[in-house]
Formats: structure tokens, sequence, C-alpha cells
């Protein structure tokens, strides 16, 4: 049930955002994409989300050939760096959609909902929150809406686009902290993108480095942090841990 | 690879249902009836239509239109810039409300904006007594219909420039001002090149409009022919008069302003999307 | 007249406030506002009971029915088709697009009379679409059903242009998590796209209705005119003006009037409601 990323190669209007990327983690992983803006993270994470299709190459993931799922059929939670959260819907409307869409066999009882609703709003701690808007909230609160939201369909797959991007630096530091312990608890495969070096040694497993459309270097963070492959990732950790 | 879709996307088969459904609306609705208009006015032929226009009282109505135009929109184009000047380039108290009376002509109906005229000037009218008198007529005569089509196309072009002049804000006519110019100067030489596609834009409609007001004009023209029927009058009149290619005619004329008001405005919108209000870039 | 005096506004350094406004509301009193006031006083002239006659004569409460129950059926068939040619617009590319896009705005650019006409002859019984709807027995032209033609037809602009921008503004993003959180393209359109496209689809369609209250020209051709029956209300203001009945046009004229500052109010509840939402 391991992830398997062969090869992908993925052009926009002739530009390759990914250019021959490949990668493996293990089922349960918790693994870092970090890299300059432009890098084609984003890109590699749409693709592993059903959002957006490469041109050539494959991924496996839990005995599939994924990319012939459709997005709505891979269970895998995409959490938005501008949260997305359906503004018109209160936050326990948001966090029950994904099981409130479900076919009516498959769909779970009204008070089942609710009950998992509670669950997760205790997980994320906002709890007494549910009949708020998203207007109302703050955005990490919305961030942690919509990672519940996320986690409400039980994803075999956890995708996170620069989740903490838009938030200050002391409320970062507290999700990251908490996130990590959430990945603790359900082994859940997480990807998770950032531009940020530290946060992504901070948190993950394995990290992999990208720089126009390639993977510099692949390996856990202190593999990386050692002994790093190219100039550029020296470069880019030095750079970073020097701010 | 064998095809896939973006989740964003819909169905092949909904998009060709629902660019059908759309594509029949407009043709049913839009497409049909301005056809209808040349091909009845060409029904008996070329010179059957041109002999309808040819007729010197349906060349009365287009001199009469032309007139009407020639002074509704140039005085509502002054006062556009007036009250677009006084609203966005100064802060007061019932700015929001002014802006709501400004709009009021469009929600109102034509035919009442006529009746508000009769009401004072009509024979049984405030003034209607001391009017005839002073043997002046305003109603069934041309002051009437200028006054009907000044009320129906007053707010066009002061709400197409009071969201652009707030988007442009204060800052260019401030720094003339500070070094020294005029009023007058900073207006001509600052604002007006900002706001000319604006301005352009409410002016181009403002005429339309002025050209093809029917309800409010019908109500206080008398429909005297050669006299105070303006051309959208002479088509009721030809119509109901059975003269069908005569009014198809007539109305094909208007019908082909109205074309050339929407390439000009299409044009404007694509050529200047930027000096225009926001509200019209597509 | 300085503007020094004047204690409503904050100061600025840029001239010809006073004289700018002055203008303005001197010529907005002139063109608008005293008009209007004229219409508001004169029906009472014969009284509150006689300003009641003219309003409960069947006659006047049928065409009144007719101009607001045939408005509203347009705004609804509006509401429903406006946002399919919106969507197809701002979502679809095909060539002929531009053309399309152009043409919304005919109800805008051409004048009523023509339509009228136009409508008039394409739903008649010798008409393009008209003909073969005569041979099914469905008559349009001289009916109420020809009165919403033409309203759905001078309507249709005001839902499609409020709903375009805002279109064209949405972000994909809550879209694409409906996806991913097992949504298909119908639960996605009609529980995420749609509700929020609701606050514009609103405004559109009460724009659509305002206007189609007090239409006149683009309606009398189509409607055929029988009292009671397909008889609108701005037609009776014609009528009994040219009967000189000038208080009772004004009576007719007070209550459409009275419905043009209802939709106003409720437009701008609607964008404060927007707005808080937001
Ligand atoms: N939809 C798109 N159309 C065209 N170019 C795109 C699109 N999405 C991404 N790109 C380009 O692909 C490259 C990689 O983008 P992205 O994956 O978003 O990078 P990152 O997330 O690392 O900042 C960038 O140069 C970007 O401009
Ligand atoms: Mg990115």
């Amino acid at each position: 049930m391991s992830l398997v990323v062969d090869s992908i190669v993925k052009k926009f209007e002739r530009f390759p955002a990914l250019n021959g990327v490949s990668l493996t983690a293990p089922q349960g992983a918790f693994l870092a994409l970090v890299g300059p803006s432009g890098s084609g993270k984003t890109t590699l994470l749409r693709i592993l989300g059903g959002l957006e299709f490469p041109d050539s190459g494959s991924v496996h993931f839990a005995d599939l050939n994924w990319l012939d799922v459709p997005a709505r059929d891979r269970r895998a939670g995409f959490v938005f760096q501008q949260y997305a959260l359906f503004k018109h819907m209160t936050v326990e409307k948001n966090i029950a959609f994904g099981l409130t869409v479900r076919a009516k066999k498959l769909r779970p009882p009204k008070e089942e909902i609710a009950r998992r609703v509670e669950e997760l709003l205790a997980l994320v701690q906002l709890e007494g929150y549910n009949k708020r808007y998203p207007s109302q909230l703050s955005g990490g609160q919305k961030q942690r809406v919509a990672l519940a939201r996320a986690l409400a369909i039980e994803p075999r797959m956890l995708l996170l686009d620069e989740p903490f991007g838009a938030l200050d630096a002391k409320v970062r530091k507290e999700l990251r902290g908490w996130l990590r312990a959430i990945h603790e608890r359900m082994g859940i495969t997480t990807v998770f993108v950032t531009h940020d070096q530290e946060e992504a040694f901070a948190l993950a497993d394995l990290v992999a480095v990208m720089n126009a459309g390639k993977i510099e270097q692949y390996g856990t963070p202190q593999d990386v942090r050692r002994a790093p492959k190219t100039p550029f990732v020296a470069d880019f950790i030095e750079v970073q841990a020097g701010i | 690879m064998k095809f896939r879709r973006y989740p964003t996307q819909d169905h092949p088969l909904s998009r060709i249902a629902l660019s059908l459904i759309a594509i029949g609306v407009v043709t049913l609705f839009l497409v049909l009836p301005l056809a209808t208009v040349f091909t009845e006015a060409l029904r008996k032929g070329l010179g059957v239509a041109w002999e309808a226009l040819d007729d010197p009282d349906a060349r009365a109505a287009v001199r009469l239109t032309l007139i009407t135009a020639a002074i509704a929109v140039p005085l509502n184009a002054v006062f556009g810039v007036a009250a677009s000047w006084a609203i966005a380039k100064f802060d007061f108290k019932g700015k929001q409300f002014l802006t709501t009376l400004i709009d009021l002509p469009f929600s109102i109906s034509p035919v009442v904006s006529g009746l508000i005229y009769v009401l004072i000037f009509g024979l049984q009218g405030w003034f209607g007594e001391s009017l005839r008198e002073a043997n002046v007529k305003i109603i069934f005569a041309v002051p009437g219909i200028v006054l009907a089509t000044i009320f129906i196309t007053f707010p066009f072009v002061a709400r197409e420039l009071i969201p652009l002049m707030e988007d442009q804000g204060r800052d260019e006519e401030e720094a003339a001002t500070s070094l020294g110019a005029s009023g007058w100067d900073t207006f001509m030489r600052v604002t007006l090149p900002n706001i000319r596609w604006g301005l352009l834009y409410g002016v181009l409609l403002c005429n339309a409009r002025a050209m093809g007001e029917f309800g409010a004009v019908s109500v206080v023209s008398g429909h005297i022919r050669g006299l105070t029927n303006t051309m959208p009058l002479h088509v009721e009149v030809l119509y109901n008069d059975y003269q069908f290619v005569g009014a198809f005619a007539v109305a094909s004329l208007l019908a082909l302003l109205a074309l050339v008001t929407l390439v000009l405005k299409s044009l404007l919108e694509w050529r200047f999307a930027d000096d225009i209000a926001a509200t019209h870039r597509h | 007249m300085s503007a020094a005096g004047f204690r409503f506004r904050n100061p600025s350094a840029l001239p010809g406030f006073g004289l700018s406004l002055g203008f303005t509301v001197f010529y907005l009193s002139v063109i608008v506002l005293i008009p209007i006031a004229a219409l508001i006083v004169r029906p009472w002239e014969i009284g509150f009971s006689g300003f009641w006659n003219v309003i409960s004569d069947p006659r006047v409460l049928a065409a009144l029915r007719l101009s607001f129950g045939g408005a509203a059926i347009a705004a609804v068939i509006n509401a429903v088709t406006g946002p399919i040619v919106a969507w197809v617009l701002v979502r679809y590319n095909f060539p002929g697009k531009r053309l399309l896009d152009a043409l919304i705005d005919l109800p805008f650019a051409l004048p009523t009379a023509v339509a009228g006409i136009a409508l008039s002859q394409l739903y008649s019984a010798n008409g393009w679409v008209g003909e073969p709807l005569s041979h099914l027995g469905i008559r349009i032209a001289y009916t109420p059903i020809g009165v919403i033609i033409a309203l759905t037809f001078i309507g249709l602009p005001f839902v499609v242009r409020t709903l375009q921008p805002v279109l064209n503004d949405l972000s994909r993003d809550p879209e694409e998590a409906a996806a991913t959180l097992g949504a298909n393209r119908w639960q996605t359109i009609t529980r995420v796209v749609l509700p929020s496209l609701m606050p514009a689809l609103l405004t559109g369609a009460t724009l659509a209705f305002a206007r189609a209250v007090g239409e006149y020209g683009s309606v009398i051709f189509i409607a055929g005119n029988l009292p009671t029956v397909s008889e609108i209300a701005p037609l009776l203001i014609v009528i009994k003006l040219e009967q000189y009945d000038y208080a009772g046009a004004a009576a007719i004229g007070v209550v459409m009037l009275a419905a043009s500052f209802a939709v106003i109010l409720a437009l701008n509840l609607l964008q404060n409601w927007i707005g808080k939402r937001r």
C-alpha cells in the first residue's frame, strides 16, 4: 500500500512544470515537498489529488492505478492554502459535506454524521463552533475546519498545500505540532507542501527538495541536512537557515 | 493515456446541452425578433421600404428624434460629470442617498415618467392654466418630448462616471491643485482625459435610449403626425395603421442604431477595459 | 456660493464642490424630484375614497395583477435561463461566443417599440414561432402569455449581466474541494456553486422584475390589450390620460411608484445582507 510516483511529466503551454518526478513513500509516511516558488510542488500535489493530470508517468497507491481513479473516488483529503471553505455553510455543514454527498447506501445516518462532526470538532479544538460561518472565524480556525472537513471522509491520503502559508508565525508553530500529533494518531499517508524548509524538517519523515520541476534530493531530514547532494540543496538549506 | 476530465469541468453531454439551451434562449428571444424586423421591412422589396423612409412624416420623425437627442444627451452628460465630480471627489453627508436618487428614473415606469410631466404642464396640470394664457405649449409639443426624454435618460452618464471616478481616486487632482492649477485646468487636463472613455460609454448608452424611448414620449406627445412624432412613435402610428412594411422599415433604422451601439459598446469594453467602470469589463 | 460654509462635508483641497453639488441638486430637483412630488400629491384631490375607487375597479385590479404577476413569472423564467446563459458565456469556449455575449445587451439597446412590433409579428399566427405553435393549438400573441414573453425578453440582460462578473471572479477552489470530498458534478453545482451565486441571482431577478413591472413599449403590441385579460397597468394610465382623467391616471401611477420604491428598498436590504455575509 505504498505510494509510488514514477517519471511524472506535466507541461503547461509547453513549459514543463514537472520534468520527470519519481518518488516512493511507505504507507503512513509524512512526506514534505519543499522548494522555491514555481518549482512544481502544487502541481505534483494536485496530480495526487486528481485535480490535475500529467502528460506522462504513473502513480500507484493502495494497489490502484491512482491516475485512473477520479478525484471524487480517491478519498484524498485536500487542504488548500486559501482554505476553500464553503462560505454559505456553517462549520458543521462544511465538515459534514463529504459524508452528506455520499450515495444513500453509503451515507451514515444523521445521528452518526452529527457524532462524527462533534468528534472532529473536538479533534481540531473547535468545540462549540458548529453554527459559525467561515467569515466569523480567524485564519487559523478556518484552516482547522478545512482539515476537519478533509478528515471527515476518512481519507486514504492527506494532501496539504502550504496550509499554514497565510497564517502568522505564532499560529503556524502551534498548528505544526498539532498536525504532527494528528498524523501520529491516525497514521494517514500525508503529503505536505511548503516553501519553508524549517517547517518541512520539523514535521516530516521524508523530505523531497524540488527545483524547476525536478526532485533535487529525497530522503530523511537528517540525511538531507547532513549531506546535501547538489549545490542547489546546500544553498537552499543554507539561505533559508540564515534568515 | 486515456482522456481524463478535470473535476471542475462539466460532462461533455452537459456542456452540449447547456450550450444549446443558451443558444436557443438567445436565438428565440434576441436573434429572431431582430431578424424579423429586417425581413418584414424588406418583405415587398427595398423600393417599398425606401418609400416609407422617404415619406415627409417619416423624415419629420427622424428630425425630431435627432433634435431631442441633441438636447437631452449633452444636458445629461454635463449633469453626469457634475454629479460624479461632487460625489466621487468629496465626502459629504447624504452621498449614498443622493446616488440612490440619481438612479431613481431607472426604476420608474416610462409611462409614469411621462405622466408626471402631464400632471405639471398638461391642460389640467399645475401650470396648465397659466401656460395656456401665455400661449406656451409643453405637453403635446416638442418641449414635453424633450423633458420626458431627459428624465428617462437622466442617470446614464452619471452612473457610468461615479464608480469610475471613485476608482480613480483624488490623488491626481490634488497634485494638480497643489501645483497651482485652477479648478477648470485641473478638470480639463487631469480629470477629463482620465474619464473620456467612460464618458463616451455613458453618452453612447444615453443616446441609444434617448433616440429609442417610447413609453414616456408617447404619453406627452399627442401623436401629431409630422409634428410631435419621434421615430418610435412613428413606428407605432404606422403599425396601428396596418402599414406594416413602413412600420418595420422605420423600425429597422432604429434596429441598425441599436446594432451600431452594441458594436461600439463591445469595442469600448474590449479596447478600453481599464478606462471604463469595472462592472463592464468582461 | 462658498463651499467653506458647508459643515456636512469633510475638508478637501479640491475646488468646485459648491458648484458641482449645487448644479446636481438643482437639476435633480427640477427634472426628477419636483415632478415626482406632483405625481404623489395629485390623486388625493379626489379623496382617499376616490383613490380607492380607482384602484379597486376590477379592470384596474386585473391590469395591476397582470403587470406584477407577469413580471414575477418573467423574472422566474430569467432566473432559470439567465444563469445557464451566464455559465455558458463564462465557463465554455466556442466559436461565436463574443457575438453571443454582445447580443445579450440587445434589449437594452433596441427601442422597446421595435422590440414590441417584432415580438408581436414573430409570435403571431403567421410568424416564424407563432405559426408552428398555432398548429399545436397554442396562441401566444394577444394573450397573457405574449405579455410574459415580452417581459422575459426585456429582463434577460439584467440577470445575465449581474451574474457574469460574479461568476468570473468565483474561485474554483471550493469546486475542487467538493470534488475531493466525493461530490459529483451535480452536487457540486447545486450545493456549492449555486448558493454562492444566490445573492447576485436575487439582485438580477429583482432588477428584471422592477423593469418588467413598468414596461410598456415591448408589451402593448403583442398583448392585444383586452380589458381584464391582457391589459397592463401602464396602458391603463395612458387610457385614463386620453380621457383627461388625470386623478385616475395619477392614482395608478402612485401605486406603480410605490412598487418601484419597494423594489429599491428591497434591493438595498439585499445588498446590506450580502455585505454582512461576506
Ligand atoms: N494552470 C497553470 N497554467 C499554466 N502554468 C501553470 C499552471 N499551474 C502552474 N503553472 C506553472 O507551473 C510551474 C509550477 O507551478 P506550481 O506547481 O504552482 O509551483 P509551486 O507550487 O512550487 O510554487 C510554475 O512556473 C507555474 O507558473
Ligand atoms: Mg504552490
